[in-house]
């Protein structure tokens, strides 16, 4: 099979995972054209914090997503070397109801395999000089920073050097259907503002918080709801291992140092329209009132930016007010299987740190569906530098 | 960026590949060398790079001008002294203090380029410039006074 | 009644012949960003406006545009920053892909490889590392963003010029190696269109938003070219060559 004669996939959506679902489907040697209406990373990708997750947050109440973070923290070290900031992070514990989530934290890492140690207050001090002075305890556990479109682009750089065609600013208008199989999208090409049509033998929607838009084109529906939280930047590197509050998850709980600022996350709650969220000043107070309780330097920090994400949670329609209840973790949906449309399948959910994970499995799904028989190749290839997504 | 239509590549694909294969146009408003005198939203340091060549263009004409005057010389007495009598009239005498002015910008400026561009003071080039500035002024008023004052 | 403020945004499809722009009334509350008001011109009057951004935070440097004549990071500039009519356009001295967005090849074909982007954080230096570690880890300051070649007035008028991102880079490598050779990269910035090219108008640093201070970079990397050439003996440039080092 050369490539030119191999199928040809189409992927809408160049955030993470579209991007890794390319690397992962070009080094099986499928011709794979990716579609982004935007800059690459643009839609959530780019816009989170910078944590490489080592699982902990998750150890406790959701132990799938605890289990791939570990996983894919590793792997990523691997693969993408000099594209992290590898300071370890630290579970800060100031209140005593923290201390009551200490021992059921331990064991959540112990079953999932993330390694801890666990520091006194003079200890953690000493590594980190600006945390709260009235902190009870420290977990240490290896959590990394990335940056959050830099670390994703190696995958497209690497993509596009083994054959993909990476077009952004490329919208997709509407998904072709031809008796019950989905055979390609009008497009349309901002940069020209021409309409054209591209085929294909299979399309992936991996477009994240838009998943639900993007399946309806197809006449299928995604349990997919936006989820945004809010970010604070503020000016100074007030730590350099990644802060987080030792308690099950709520807002402001996680500091990470980015260059010379420092980024307080996150908040919480659902919206229809993954396009318009707006940032609610009382979260970003939010931010500042938890996040001081770990860094105090934080409230008198010059303020840079504040800004919000969606999340793309997977749920059912009806549960849950805040989205935090639903799970991170991630799901492939083969739309032949679960709604009768063929050429069709959706990866979605997820987090940041699990982008290769998730488009291995997706790629196992396309390439059985499409009968190519080849392995995955992404755990062992190292990617080419950012700047490969630039490149002529 | 160069994408030439590819065996197998999908045709709509290839169009929009096409498409910006040619390099777009430059955003600049004004033309390249016009850009060096364009101040708006500049800065000190941009203040002192074009007025650097603008005094630089300047004694360049003024070489050349310099030399045209010296070979009246050529022509005798009588030549020479017509231009004297030009050279002591107020609007020469004020284009005098002119070459003086772009001497002392040039020169000065020129100082702070030597040192600057050698890696010391850098952090303080715009300090550098204006104390050099104002210095160069008490030398340009004295220069003033002096070139109008004696008449010979 | 919501306060608003207008927008004049450059606007540029291929194709078309050329440029122009578009007024729109934009409303602005408090800390309303440029960013902000590009994107609802996008969401609420004009889908096929083309707008780069990823991060909202000043560390992806991809929404570098002209706001007012000066480079500015979009996410980052509020209105309240801006008087009268805000014109919004793209960056200088890289071609235009669409509207405000250029392509940055240009920009990145300038550096040399390899291209390292973490370094030793300065970043409290007399907090103890955690065992196992032998020093905190940081990203380098620069984010790519290209204000810097804009802003810069040789680049205007030589597009060879490599640039102040590309030297600051450089300098950067001396004084921190990570395994790449001092050499090398000294050879690579004594280019005559490397660290010699540039003038001394500091508005590299000027419009630099994360503090990478190119222009002071460029001097020390003369000092240290020059420092070389001593030690070499010799007083003559060599020739000059567009060959970055392998």
């Amino acid at each position: 099979m050369t490539r030119a004669s191999a199928p040809h996939v189409l992927i809408v959506g160049g955030g993470g995972t579209g991007g890794a679902l390319a690397h992962d489907l070009a080094l099986r040697g499928l011709k794979v054209t990716l579609v982004e209406r935007g800059e690459f990373t643009s839609g959530t990708t780019g816009r989170h914090h910078g944590l490489l997750h080592s699982g902990a947050r998750y150890a406790v109440n959701d132990e799938d997503s605890a289990l791939e973070c570990i996983e894919e923290n590793t792997l990523l070290r691997r693969i993408a070397p000099g594209s992290f900031e590898e300071n370890d992070g630290l579970f800060v514990g100031v209140t005593d109801e923290d201390m009551e989530y200490l021992p059921p934290f331990l064991a959540g890492c112990e079953a999932t395999g993330i390694p801890t140690q666990v520091l006194q207050p003079d200890d953690a001090l000493r590594l980190e000089p600006l945390l709260n002075p009235e902190l009870k305890v420290a977990v240490r556990v290896p959590d990394a920073t990335m940056d959050a479109m830099r670390m994703p682009l190696r995958f497209f750089g690497t993509a596009k050097a083994n054959g993909a065609d990476l077009l952004n600013w490329v919208d997709v208008i509407d998904l072709e259907r031809s008796s019950g199989t989905v055979a390609g999208a009008r497009v349309r090409d901002l940069v020209t503002g021409r309409e054209t049509r591209i085929g294909a033998d299979l399309v992936v929607n991996a477009t994240g918080p838009w998943s639900e838009q993007v399946a309806h084109m197809a006449g299928v529906d995604v349990p997919i709801r936006p989820s945004p939280g809010v970010m604070l930047a503020v000016r100074g590197r007030l730590c350099n291992m990644v802060i987080n509050r030792l308690h099950a998850s709520g807002d402001g709980d996680i500091v990470v140092p980015q260059r010379g600022l420092s980024v307080v996350g996150t908040s919480s709650w659902v919206v229809k329209d993954p396009d318009d969220l707006g940032v609610p000043a009382d979260h970003v107070q939010r931010m500042v009132d938890e996040g001081s309780k770990l860094v105090p330097a934080l409230r008198e920090a010059p303020y840079r930016s504040a800004w919000s994400a969606a999340r793309p949670l997977i749920g059912s329609k009806d549960d849950a007010d805040s989205g935090r209840e639903l799970s991170r973790t991630f799901k492939t949906i083969d739309h032949a299987v679960d709604d009768g449309v063929e050429g069709f399948v959706t990866i979605t959910g997820g987090k940041g740190t699990t982008l290769r994970g998730m488009a291995e499995v997706c790629a196992d799904v396309v390439c059985a569906k499409l009968g190519i028989e080849e392995p995955c190749r992404t755990r062992e290839t190292v990617l080419l530098p950012h700047t490969a997504a630039y490149a002529a | 960026m160069t994408h030439p239509p590819t065996p197998g590549r999908d045709p709509g694909v290839d169009e929009i590949l096409r498409a910006r294969d040619p390099a777009g146009p430059m955003s600049r408003k004004v033309p390249g060398p016009v850009a060096w005198f364009d101040l708006r939203s500049r800065s000190t340091g941009h203040l002192a790079f074009s007025l650097n060549r603008i005094t630089g263009l300047g004694l360049v004409f003024y070489l050349y001008l310099h030399l045209a005057v010296l070979s009246l010389l050529l022509g005798g007495e009588g030549s020479w002294n017509d231009f004297l009598g030009i050279a002591t009239t107020p609007l020469f005498l004020g284009l005098d203090v002119l070459l003086v002015f772009g001497l002392l910008v040039h020169g000065l400026n020129g100082a702070r380029l030597a040192l600057v561009g050698s890696g010391f003071v850098s952090s303080h080039q715009k300090a550098l410039f204006w104390s050099l500035m104002a210095f160069g002024s008490i030398l340009l008023v004295y220069t003033a006074l002096h070139v109008f004052g004696s008449e010979s | 009644m919501m306060a608003t403020r207008r927008l004049r945004v450059y606007r540029f499809k291929r194709g078309d012949d050329s440029p122009h722009t578009d007024e729109h009334d934009v409303p602005a509350e408090d800390g309303t960003t440029v960013l902000e008001a590009l994107r609802w011109i996008q969401l609420r009057r004009d889908p096929s406006l083309g707008l780069r951004h990823s991060c909202i935070h000043a560390s992806c440097g991809t929404c570098g545009v002209r706001v007012n004549g000066r480079e500015r990071l979009a996410c980052v500039t509020p209105l309240s920053d801006v008087s009268g009519t805000i014109s919004v356009e793209p960056i200088a001295n890289l071609p235009v892909l669409h509207d405000v967005v250029v392509d940055m090849t240009p920009f990145f074909e300038r550096f040399p490889e390899p291209h390292p982007i973490v370094r030793e954080s300065e970043a409290h230096l007399e907090a103890e590392r955690p065992d196992g570690l032998d020093l905190y880890l940081r990203y380098e300051d620069c984010i790519e963003c290209g204000l810097c070649l804009s802003a810069c007035p040789i680049a205007a008028t030589d597009a060879t010029y490599l640039g102040p991102a590309a030297l600051a880079f450089a300098q950067r490598m001396l004084e921190e190696p990570r395994g790449v050779d001092r050499g090398a990269i000294l050879d690579w910035a004594d280019q005559d269109n490397a660290a010699w090219r540039c003038h001394a108008a500091f508005e590299c640093t000027e419009a630099c938003p994360s503090d990478v201070r190119p222009a002071q970079r460029i001097m020390a990397l003369r000092r240290d070219l020059r420092g070389r050439r001593k030690e070499q003996g010799r007083a003559v440039p060599d020739l000059p060559t567009n060959e970055a080092p392998a």
